[in-house]
């Protein structure tokens, strides 16, 4: 709104004065004298207006009382300037380290708004670019949690930016700001595409006739040490009942296929649908509890399953061919 | 690069919507700003108010749907020609305050916004001046402080943005603003350079209500103002206060008479005054209530005059504009003087006339004293001695006369007021040949003990007559004072003390008398140094402070410098106040332990548990491990355990500490 009018160099000579006082944080911001900025909102200017009117009218009438109206709400909003002021001044915000989402969901960002003093605070609100602001307050020395939702609208790693910290506590005249820049990225998964089914055409097969323990067979095999990520189902719940803690059921038998999901392999579509394609893969394996790996162009993740190698898989997925990994996030409000 | 740096979010935060508190507070915002000024306002605007109040009350809590838009239309043309019609205008301070009522109650029917509940409430910031077109007077000003504070209180409750808002927080948030604004708003009132107005020309608006001294007398008239209790002016005296028999405060003087109504007759030009060279002259300043009237009432008979006000040939002060707002002006009398030795012919012409038709007995009653008396005193006396001696009375229910007032008063009904005595004297003495005329103003005062000043009342107001002497001019006599000497003497509410009753309170309960007179003086006060704060006030009171204040840099100097201190201060307190405790003493020493062990390359994380760290640390080939354990063991008894931190474990835990090698 404002930047929008300055010729370009002045623009950008703001916007780096800025950034320099704004330095993105990894840990906690908190919010002193050189990150805060304050200016009146429109309705301050609109009282500033009304204040000079009723001056006027008050040397016209010669009406003493009319003088001190006017002084009283003039002095008022000198009081409201400091309050507002105050009422920011000191907060800790601290970002915790958003989840992964998929492009096209929500990211939550979770706040932790805190400060020391001896103060109630009211009225803080959160605000991400144009959107509904959260209101929080904060008892004294108290600390409390928001959560911001931000439309995930492309895939990558992503800082956010254009979120602020704000209030206008007390009267509304004035508008307290500072501005939230973490060092901490958001990582947004491809979308995944919609009805895919494993098939052999487009997965290779991996000419394995291994034979191995799987959780899925044929044939009992015993009981070996439950690793996270598996399936409650296979989970032997009366050796559990028997107090001799998580195990998981395995079976003998002729071991599942296992898969490379190859960029190579598919021929249609954008490079954003072949990595739609391949994210709904992955998923659909890691659904199956199959075997999987990954190849991208330059990138090769050996086969596996479990969470933490769907969330390598879909991270590669996520930021390949990303040109600037520190990308800030800019979305498009809903 | 950040693009959004600039971009302030303020469009999307004033377009929520309103909360439902929010709604119920502005409007009784509303209603408590406007209540005061359902007196000023024709009834159906009145109704208005209440109707756009209340339909948006029960709307807010479902009972009704939205108010129908074409209604809304339709009531906007309608208020804006009813207001046309009641005042044949739209401009000026009834109509403009008509207009703005009207129109604000119709802007709650459609408000839904948090930005037009934000507009309201300035527009009832707006309303507390409109109050002070109509009276500025102290009670007036204590019920706009109230309402600033709920104004205040509303604008803190749409600016929290919760559902469920705390009163206590709510009270203690405005009535602190409120508070903390005042000795700015002292700071500012005392020191902004004024400037004397008006900038613009003011339509002079009709006050009706006011009641005071008429241009005109006729039996009855100021029998009325009799009853009145306001106050018409008080008076500051430099010197000792004078007899209350001499306290003859002239108004208007009154020369034509067509028989039954006594009228003014103004003659400007130059004025004769010969004083009695003992006579040392009285300084006073008399603070007069508005009476929409141009006159200024001074003691019998001014001798100096004040700024934009010039002198009758009748020696009746006039100001140059009507008195609508209280007025206060320093002026100088002499008590013993000759005026008008020198009166033209044919202003003595007209004080001689009376129509021939009406009062015969009278007229021959005058004729006849002029036959039997050749000096004009002695037929002065006589007919004040027929008043003394003869069953007249003084009082306020005379009976109601007919066409020829005056013979039905001095033949008939003998019970009459100050117009009674003075007119029918008057009439006397040109019947007998002696110019006579009238004079109206006020008699008396009432001497407040607590401030040491006079307050007169409407009740104090009098007439009596002046006649004209060769060689001696005009002459002061006053009939009423021959009927009844204790109103001259004692003043009006002893001598009518049957017919009026505040006189009883405030004389005979000391307590509550004291209590009365305490807060007249404050009126008093307040008047003298708010009401007529202006340019020669301020420039006058900080000569007095003796500062060095001389001019308007001075002044701006002197102004930013004290609100910096005061905000600074203000900025000190909160500080302290609001400070983050300070932490206690073994958390500085497990601090400076931190501090020691990340200097060994061991950092504690943000969210790390002690015991999880010390883990850490044990873990690692740390030389001194034992000793660590055995600090964080002690920590962990002071922090957690029973008994307080004893002096002894600190002082152990310090000196472990100062072992712990870096």
């Amino acid at each position: 709104m404002l930047s929008a009018a300055l010729p370009r160099p002045i623009r950008r000579y703001f916007d780096n004065w800025f950034d320099a006082r704004n330095p993105p944080s990894r840990d906690a911001i908190v919010l002193h004298n050189r990150r805060l900025y304050i200016l009146p909102t429109r309705f301050g200017y609109l009282f500033a207006m009304m204040l000079l009117l009723l001056f006027f009218a008050a040397i016209n009438y010669q009406n003493s009382m009319a003088f001190i109206l006017t002084f009283m709400l003039t002095s008022l909003g000198i009081i409201s300037l400091w309050h507002t002021h105050k009422n920011l001044l000191g907060i800790t915000v601290r970002l915790q380290i958003p989840r992964p989402v998929f492009s096209g969901e929500t990211c939550e960002l979770k706040f932790e708004v805190s400060h020391a003093n001896q103060s109630r605070r009211f009225a803080i609100g959160i605000q991400y670019a144009g959107e509904a602001p959260v209101y929080l307050r904060l008892e004294p020395a108290g600390s409390t949690v928001a959560k911001l939702k931000i439309p995930a609208a492309r895939r990558g790693q992503f800082k956010p930016a254009g979120i602020t910290v704000f209030t206008r506590y007390p009267t509304g005249l004035f508008h307290a700001w500072g501005w939230l820049k973490f060092d901490l990225p958001i990582l947004i998964y491809p979308r995944p595409a919609a009805r895919v089914k494993l098939q052999h055409s487009m997965v290779e097969q991996y000419d394995g006739q291994v034979s191995t323990s799987t959780i899925e067979g044929d044939d009992f095999a015993g009981l070996r040490e439950h690793r996270e990520g598996e399936s409650l189902r296979h989970i032997s719940w009366k050796a559990y009942a028997q107090g001799r803690g998580l195990l998981t059921k395995t079976f003998q038998g002729q071991a599942r296929p296992t898969f490379w999901i190859d960029w190579e392999q598919l021929n249609e579509g954008s490079l954003e649908d072949k990595l739609s394609f391949m994210t709904a893969l992955v998923l659909a394996a890691e659904n199956q509890e199959q075997k999987y790996g990954l190849r991208l162009p330059g990138t090769a993740i050996e086969q596996d399953f479990g969470n933490a190698h769907k969330h390598i898989c879909l991270q590669a997925l996520a930021t390949f061919r990303q040109t600037d990994l520190n990308q800030e996030l800019e979305l498009e409000p809903c | 690069m950040n693009p959004a740096s600039l971009n302030l979010p303020i469009k999307s935060i004033s377009q929520e919507v309103a909360t439902r508190s929010s709604i119920f507070a502005v409007c009784f915002c509303f209603l408590f700003s406007i209540a005061p000024h359902f007196r000023n306002l024709p009834i159906w605007v009145s109704l208005l108010v209440l109707l756009a109040l209340g339909w948006r009350s029960l709307e807010n809590i479902g009972k009704l749907g939205p108010f129908p838009k074409w209604l809304l239309v339709l009531l906007v043309l309608i208020g804006g020609i009813g207001v046309f019609a009641e005042y044949w205008t739209i401009v000026g301070r009834d109509a403009g305050l008509a207009l703005l009522t009207v129109m604000t109650s119709l802007k709650f029917l459609e408000s839904r916004r948090h930005r037009d509940m934000l507009i309201l409430v300035f527009l009832c910031y707006f309303l507390i001046a409109t109050h002070f077109l109509f009276s500025q007077s102290l009670i007036i000003a204590s019920l706009m402080f109230a309402t600033l504070i709920v104004i205040t209180m509303t604008l803190v409750i749409l600016n929290q943005r919760e559902e469920n808002i705390l009163f206590r927080d709510l009270l203690n948030t405005g009535i602190r603003l409120v508070l903390l604004s005042i000795p700015l708003m002292l700071i500012l009132f005392i020191l902004v350079p004024r400037v004397p107005g008006p900038l613009w020309g003011l339509t002079s608006e009709q006050r009706g209500g006011i009641t005071g001294l008429s241009d005109q007398m006729s039996p009855g008239k100021i029998s009325n103002l009799i009853l009145s209790n306001e106050v018409a002016f008080r008076v500051d005296f430099k010197g000792s206060i004078p007899a209350q028999s001499k306290l003859y405060w002239r108004g208007p003087v009154m020369a034509r008479y067509n028989g039954y109504r006594w009228s003014q007759e103004l003659r400007k030009g130059m004025r004769r005054l010969s004083v009695n060279a003992s006579d040392s002259s009285i300084e006073y300043t008399v603070t007069l209530e508005p009476n929409g009237e141009p006159w200024l009432l001074a003691l019998d008979i001014p001798s100096k005059l004040t700024r934009h006000s010039v002198m009758t040939e009748d020696y009746q002060i006039i100001n140059k504009k009507k008195i609508n707002d209280l007025l206060r002006y320093t002026i100088e009398s002499r008590l013993d003087y000759q005026i008008g030795l020198n009166e033209s012919r044919d202003y003595l012409a007209l004080t001689l006339e009376y129509p021939d038709i009406l009062n015969p007995e009278t007229v021959a009653l005058g004729k006849s004293l002029a036959a039997r008396f050749e000096r004009s005193e002695d037929i002065v006396n006589e007919v004040l001695k027929m008043f003394r001696e003869e069953e007249f009375f003084y009082t306020l229910k005379p009976p109601v006369l007919g066409k020829n007032v005056v013979d039905e008063f001095l033949f008939g009904s003998r019970r009459g007021f100050c117009e009674h005595y003075a007119g029918s004297f008057a009439l006397l003495m040109r019947a007998a040949g002696i110019p006579a005329r009238i004079v109206t103003g006020y008699q008396g005062g009432e001497y407040n003990r607590v401030g040491n000043y006079l307050i007169v009342r409407q009740s104090d107001a009098h007439a009596w007559t002046e006649v004209w002497i060769e060689n001696q001019g005009w002459l002061r006599v006053d009939p009423t004072a021959a009927v009844s000497p204790d109103r001259i003497e004692q003043g009006i509410d002893s001598a009518l003390s049957d017919e009026i009753s505040g006189f009883r309170i405030r004389n005979q309960n000391p307590i509550f008398g004291n209590l009365l007179y305490s807060w007249d003086n404050l009126q008093h006060g307040w008047n003298d140094w708010v009401l007529n704060y202006d340019q020669r006030k301020q420039m006058n009171f900080l000569s007095q402070l003796e500062l060095g204040i001389e001019n308007w840099s001075d002044m701006v100097f002197a102004m930013v410098f004290l609100l910096l201190s005061v905000t600074g201060l203000y900025w000190f307190i909160a500080w302290y106040r609001e400070r983050p405790p300070k932490p206690a003493a073994y958390e500085i020493l497990f601090n400076r332990l931190l501090k020691k062990l990340s200097r060994r390359g061991f950092h504690k994380g943000p969210a790390e548990d002690t015991r999880h760290f010390l883990l850490r640390i044990t873990q690692r080939d740390f030389p001194q491990r034992e000793l660590l354990a055995k600090i964080v063991e002690l920590y962990n008894r002071i922090k957690y355990g029973r008994q307080a931190s004893s002096q002894s474990a600190l002082r152990d835990m310090r000196s472990m500490i100062d072992s712990i090698r870096t």
